[in-house]
């Protein structure tokens, strides 16, 4: 049998840290979840957003454009500036909501690994520290009563 | 405005890793040898690998958001 020295506070606090820890850490995946969420939600509320401003800003040129009589042609330049700066708007958000998807399904890997670690590798450290502790303890009262 | 969750469990990190310099001060046999190879460097390392993956995560929404605000 191999025979321990510890200090059986140290670890007692470390197994008290250890616990901790994976209260608090099981909360930041939570919350990491949670900014997944959040980031998908707002950027699919901007691209409902510009969307909808897209189709009144060609709407809107569409208008202009028959507006015009026979003699000449309405200048409906302003209109069409909008109907581009409009859809870039779109597209950027559109490659933005891409990039997050991708990104989000690369970190789920990472995080489902780290979800089991604090599901069961965990605890099995903190159990096994424990029962080292407790041997300690009892190791250490068989020693007072024979002293 | 409540701080980033990895530079949270960065913190819960770097608390329990207090924990164990102070346990190892007093720990010195084979079991915490068999102890550390076997739960304490995978857990530091892989916490690391988890708050590295939210870190640039969260960098990433940051900017979106940012790049997005018209």
């Amino acid at each position: 049998m191999t025979t321990v020295h510890a200090d059986i506070d140290a670890l007692k606090g470390l197994h008290e840290a250890m616990v901790r820890f994976r209260y608090a850490q099981r909360e930041v995946t939570e919350r990491g979840g949670d900014e997944i969420e959040l980031t998908r939600a707002s950027l699919a509320a901007k691209a409902s957003h510009w969307q909808a401003r897209l189709e009144q800003d060609r709407a809107e040129l569409e208008a202009c454009r028959a507006s015009g009589g026979e003699e000449a042609a309405p200048d409906c330049s302003a209109y069409a500036r909008a109907v581009e700066q409009t859809g870039e708007r779109l597209e950027l958000i559109r490659r933005w909501q891409q990039r997050v998807e991708v990104e989000a399904d690369e970190f789920r890997g990472t995080a489902g690994a780290f979800g089991d670690l604090l599901d069961s590798g965990l605890p099995r450290a903190e159990t096994q520290l424990l029962a080292l502790i407790t041997s300690l303890e009892a190791a250490r009262r068989v020693q007072a009563s024979g002293s | 405005m409540p701080a980033r969750p990895d530079r949270d469990g960065d913190e819960q990190l770097r608390l329990l890793g207090a924990a164990w310099e102070e346990a190892a001060r007093h720990w010195q046999d084979e079991v915490a040898r068999q102890f550390e190879a076997d739960h304490w460097t995978p857990l530091v390392e892989q916490s690391r690998g988890y708050l590295e993956a939210l870190r640039s995560l969260l960098d990433t929404f940051e900017a979106a958001e940012r790049d997005t605000e018209f």
